[in-house]
């Protein structure tokens, strides 16, 4: 098969090569800047990069292009998920700027840039290979920023998750050489092939495809690993992984339920993966009322987080991938929000996260308490927050398409859920005479305007008109 | 179905006035001291504002619909849209309309009188805060196109109506007196709650347009059960019986106060609400005869308590009270122009008998007892002729406004196959005519008996009268107002309480019924067995039977010889079940509070702390225990999670290698 490369498919990786070629720039800049303007400088060049990468994918917003043959496909779609990414990235650089130790933080910037363009290139990917290829780029700067911190904990993190998403990658990679043994091809649109239905390669590659995306979006049983990352990891780090991964992932799944997939297999060839998401949304929420780690009970929010957003296209309907759309921009400011305010609490990512720090937050810094509060409610799904109408969209969407029992399952986890979440908010009204240090970096402002502004679309995002809400693009 | 309700559009000059007294509320509430006296001019400049935008929007709200099969008029500005059916925006109709003119219109001058009325008093500013609070949430209510931005509009009035009442918070009757208006009203906000509920569980959508083009399909019980919930709640905002204890208690507010929220506006919502929803009562005859019997009962009942009261404010609380009960008669009957027209008559004439009688308790220093007034004619002209004019008016006297549109009520009600409300509403006027005179004699007739002791007028206790007076004469001595910011809007009152009525002139081709032709259904009915022209001549015969029988009793030259002698005999002969109300505040009492009283008891001592608690205590525990079970297998080694990861990929395997193997 020969692909004729034209300038068009250049441009088409456009957003993602200016991520690239910024990270370099931060990493060139901090070579050669004089000691005392580096971090300032790093934050500068990362925020500008990012936002000119934001402005410059939003181009392919209105026309859908299959790039080198195929194997990467922009498109409203495609950039819908780029933008959020972009967004976490931005957040998460903001939060490094207030938080990060200054001697590491343009490699950390870099590193996480990087990470960035291995999750945009998979929220375009349409061959096995880009997906492949995203994957690994996304996790192989992850495993190094894990182990940046000067702690044992993050290089253990750092080790974990690098045997264990390895282990995950090798039957991915294994289920991707069946999945091409059955149609000869490498594109997921060749998979739709009428004739591979009845092909036990399809079957077991398929299987074995969704084990590798139920690592990575850290479904139970394959998220063993997600809350010792995440609590080993710096924070701003978690921050950007926990959004970033889900993002990507999230699409290729998006892609291969939506536009992968033999007509009438589709029931069967995902059953687990739902049944996987059900499990998930009740155990996630169990597994946070025991934690005394606010990354290690927002790695478990997570998980059953994702988990809603799978029960949203559970039925293969264009709501239901839009409602999933809907609930993960909604999740990102949510979940960027809670870990702003943590590391704003405090600027040792260890403190910030214990729980115990929480209590009587109100007395010391009430605006902290009172942001926390909304992404609290938001995590909760208690209006009026898009969490709320997220989860009531999802339901309806789940509900119609014949799943009553996910929709039970996020209802029985939702009030599970409303425990641990209602537990840190009374802590924080709790008086209490402990004394907080308070951070006082100079992007610390900063990150209280990026907390507030997530706060804002938390709430703006609940009064989306459907007029907006319901063009949300599809995969094509 | 879909009733397009108005003509979709930007209207700026809607949300101008819809918007502009919430801005003067937050603006005068947050530089209150700074604005001093300035506030009450603000607050009038911003409601009068409002009153224009309202004229300058008469064209769009009165603008048919093109192409609409269902005679729909009106102004329709897009705000919110949620979930689906979820839909905010506002309305401008002719019933709309109706009501903005009259809540800017009246409000305005309600809100400059106030300047006069409440000048000395300490929270000058908060008070204006208030009130242009009342006004943007009473526009709310009546602007919504929606039945959730009703509900808004219908809950804000009620916590905007409790601010005002319990203005004098350091009266304790004044604090009672709001929490029980305030609760009565939320056990009806609870009723239109429900009403809401039923709607969308049936009809998917809270917007007018649809619920009103979908009442087909709703089954009769339903309907039924939707009209008696949505009634609950215009019962208690309108005084209905039995809901209609708080009114009278109210008249603690200041009187501007209960000139505008307890008189020309707020009480009026349910006749609003009722009037609104006309394409769901006309669809049931159960729910419009339930209306119209509860509208009945609460006119006589009102009258008849109105007798037997001596404060001035309190009678007119039930007149008030009475004459709602009219209009929500005529609008359950299915006589909506007559019923909304006497709205608009009796908002005039009722907010000027309240500017009125303020007048003679501002002069009086806070005296309200009649009592203890009388000879007021040459004291003080101008009121007497303002009063004697808002008195013509509510007793129906040709050429006044009231007499159009309370024949007009009564008319309806028998067109409408209603002879027993027909002869209530004949009577209640009567009953009306009596009570009025009766305040009009007593108080300006006769002699001043403001020096005679107390308890020589049969006042049980003396020692209350004029607590009022005490409490907030201290600055009477230094009393700056001019004269004439209370004295204007009373008198420009006055041409509408004379001529407001004359646009219904005319029956069919009045004024009223071309603007509302497009509003309200018209059933062609039969024509009744006693004319109009008969039933105004047998209206007034009662009228003046009334007026005869309070002339004897308070005005003849011998009554007035020994006035304070008969104002005794009375007070002390008033029958126990008229001086207690009927006693359904006891009835009330017994039936909600001690019941309650009851329940919270046993849920206190027995059900909560054994049962609910327990199993909260419970559900905590197993809760916790769970999530240690969770954690318990995050020992943290690699191999463990290795081996979990494994055997997930395992079930995953066997799943598709059945399934896979299944297909041969």
């Amino acid at each position: 098969m020969t692909v004729n490369v034209t300038s068009a498919d250049w441009y088409a990786l456009a957003p993602i090569s200016i991520v690239a070629i910024t990270a370099l720039v931060v990493l060139l800049a901090d070579l050669f800047a004089p000691k005392h303007v580096n971090r300032y400088l790093a934050i500068v060049l990362a925020v500008l990069g990012i936002v000119v990468a934001a402005t410059d994918c939003k181009a392919a917003y209105a026309h859908d292009f299959a790039a080198f043959g195929g194997a990467f496909i922009v498109g409203g779609f495609s950039v819908v998920f780029q933008e959020i990414i972009l967004i976490a990235a931005l957040g998460s650089v903001v939060l490094y700027g207030a938080i990060g130790k200054d001697d590491r933080i343009a490699g950390a910037i870099a590193l996480m840039l990087w990470s960035a363009c291995g999750a945009m290139l998979m929220a375009g990917a349409g061959s096995l290979m880009t997906i492949f290829l995203g994957i690994e780029l996304l996790s192989l700067a992850l495993y190094c920023l894990c182990g940046l911190a000067d702690r044992p904990t993050a290089r253990e993190a750092a080790f974990k998750y690098l045997i264990l998403s390895s282990v995950a990658s090798g039957f991915m990679l294994y289920g991707m050489a069946m999945l091409f043994g059955a149609s000869g091809s490498v594109a997921l649109a060749d998979l739709t092939n009428p004739v591979l239905a009845s092909n036990p390669l399809l079957w077991i590659g398929g299987g074995l495809f969704l084990v590798g995306i139920s690592f990575k979006l850290s479904l139970v049983p394959f998220h063993a690993w997600s809350p010792d990352v995440y609590e080993g990891a710096p924070l701003p780090v978690t921050a950007f992984m926990s959004v970033a991964t889900k993002a990507g992932t999230l699409a290729v799944f998006a892609r291969f339920v939506y536009a992968a997939m033999p007509s009438g297999v589709a029931d069967r060839l995902l059953l687990p993966i739902w049944i996987v998401a059900g499990i998930s949304m009740i155990a996630g929420n169990v597994g946070m009322l025991a934690q005394h780690d606010l990354k290690r009970l927002l790695a478990y929010s997570g998980i059953a987080q994702i988990g809603y957003m799978l029960a949203a296209l559970a039925g293969g309907t264009a709501l239901g991938m839009r409602y999933a759309i809907f609930y993960l921009a909604a999740y990102t400011f949510m979940n960027l929000g809670a870990f702003a305010i943590a590391a704003l609490i405090s600027d040792d990512a260890e403190q910030g996260s214990r729980l115990a720090n929480y209590r009587g937050l109100a007395q010391k810094s009430p605006a902290a308490a009172a942001l926390m509060t909304v992404f609290l409610l938001a995590l909760a799904g208690l209006p009026p927050t898009a969490g709320f109408l997220g989860k009531i969209l999802i339901l309806s969407t789940t509900a119609s398409a014949g799943y009553v029992w996910l929709g039970i399952a996020l209802i029985v986890g939702t009030a599970i859920s409303l425990y641990a979440y209602a537990k840190i908010i009374r802590a924080m009204y709790q008086r209490d005479e402990h004394a907080h240090t308070h951070a006082a970096h100079p992007f610390v402002p900063l990150a209280w305007a990026s907390a507030i502004v997530c706060c804002v679309a938390v709430v703006v995002l609940t009064f989306v008109p459907p007029a907006l809400r319901d063009v949300l693009p599809l995969v094509r | 179905m879909h009733y397009q309700m108005g003509n979709s559009g930007s209207y700026p000059l809607l949300l101008l006035l819809w918007l502009l007294p919430l801005a003067g509320a937050i603006v005068i509430w947050a530089f209150g001291p700074q604005l001093k006296r300035l506030a009450g001019a603000l607050g009038s400049a911003v409601v009068g504002a409002s009153f224009v935008a309202t004229l300058l929007s008469w064209h769009d709200g009165t603008q048919s619909v093109a192409g609409a099969g269902a005679n729909l008029v009106g102004a329709h500005q897009a705000l919110v849209s949620w979930l689906p059916g979820f839909d905010f925006g506002l309305l401008l109709d002719p019933l709309s309309l109706l009501w903005v003119c009259i809540i800017t219109g009246v409000g305005f001058l309600i809100h400059v009188y106030s300047i006069g009325y409440m000048y000395d008093d300490k929270a000058f500013a908060r008070f204006f805060a208030f009130l242009n609070f009342f006004v943007f949430a009473m526009l709310t209510l009546v602007l919504s196109d929606n039945f959730v931005g009703l509900l808004v509009g219908w809950g804000l009035v009620g916590l905007a109506s409790y601010f005002l009442i319990g203005f004098w918070f350091e009266k304790p009757s004044a604090v009672a007196a709001a929490r029980k208006a305030f609760v009565i009203n939320v056990a009806g906000d609870v009723g239109i709650m429900f009403a809401i509920f039923m709607i969308v569980a049936s009809v998917h959508s809270i917007a007018f347009g649809d619920v009103f083009g979908n009442v087909g399909s709703l089954s009769t019980p339903w309907l039924l059960a939707i009209c008696i919930c949505l009634f609950i709640g215009a019962a208690a905002k309108s005084a209905q019986v039995p809901l209609h204890t708080w009114l009278p208690d109210a008249m603690e507010g200041p009187t501007p106060v209960s000139a505008l929220i307890h008189a020309a506006t707020m009480v009026t919502a349910g006749v609003y609400l009722v009037a609104r929803c006309a394409p769901l009562w006309s669809q049931n005859a159960d729910a419009q005869l339930l209306v119209g019997i509860i509208g009945g009962i609460t006119a006589l009942a009102g009258a008849i308590l109105g007798c037997a009261q001596w404060d001035i404010k309190r009678i007119l609380a039930y007149s008030t009270m009475s004459q709602i009960g009219y209009m929500i008669m005529g609008v359950g009957v299915g006589a909506y122009e007559g019923g909304v027209a006497h709205f608009f008559t009796h908002a005039f004439f009722k907010a000027q008998l309240f500017l009125g009688s303020g007048l003679i308790i501002h002069a009086l220093a806070n005296e309200q007892d009649v009592r203890r007034m009388g000879g007021l004619m040459k004291k003080l002209p101008f009121a007497f002729v303002a009063m004697l004019v808002g008195v013509l008016a509510i007793c129906g006297i040709p050429g006044f406004s009231g007499s159009f549109s309370k024949d007009a009520v009564i008319y309806g009600t028998l067109q409408h196959g209603h002879p027993i409300l027909y002869a209530i509403g004949i009577l209640t006027a009567g009953l009306t005519a009596y009570y009025m005179f009766r305040l009009l004699f007593v108080t300006f007739f006769g002699s001043y008996r403001g020096d005679v002791d107390p308890s020589d007028l049969g006042i049980r206790h003396p020692e209350l009268a004029g607590t009022a007076h005490a409490a907030h004469d201290d600055h009477h001595g230094e009393h700056h107002a001019p004269a004439w910011l209370m004295n204007v809007p009373v008198g420009i009152l006055i041409v509408p309480s004379i001529f407001a009525g004359w646009l219904l002139f005319g029956g069919e081709h009045s004024p009223w019924a071309q603007f509302f032709a497009q509003q309200f259904p018209h059933p062609t009915l039969p024509t009744p067995a006693i004319s109009e022209l008969t039933t105004t001549l047998i209206v007034l015969a009662c009228v003046a039977v009334g007026i005869g029988v309070a002339y004897a009793r308070y005005a003849t030259a011998a009554a007035q010889a020994d006035a304070v002698e008969r104002l005794r005999g009375e007070s002390v002969r008033m029958p126990a079940l008229l001086t207690n109300a009927f006693y359904f505040d006891a009835a009330l009492d017994l039936l909600f509070v001690r019941t309650s009283q009851l329940f919270g008891t046993i849920f206190g001592r027995l059900i909560d702390p054994q049962i609910i608690d327990g199993a909260v205590r419970e559900t905590a525990f197993s809760a916790q225990w769970l999530g240690t079970l969770v954690r318990s297998f995050q020992t943290g080694l690699v191999r463990a999670y290795a081996f979990v990861l494994v055997i997930g990929v395992a079930c995953f395997l066997v799943y598709y290698a059945v399934i896979s193997g299944g297909l041969h």
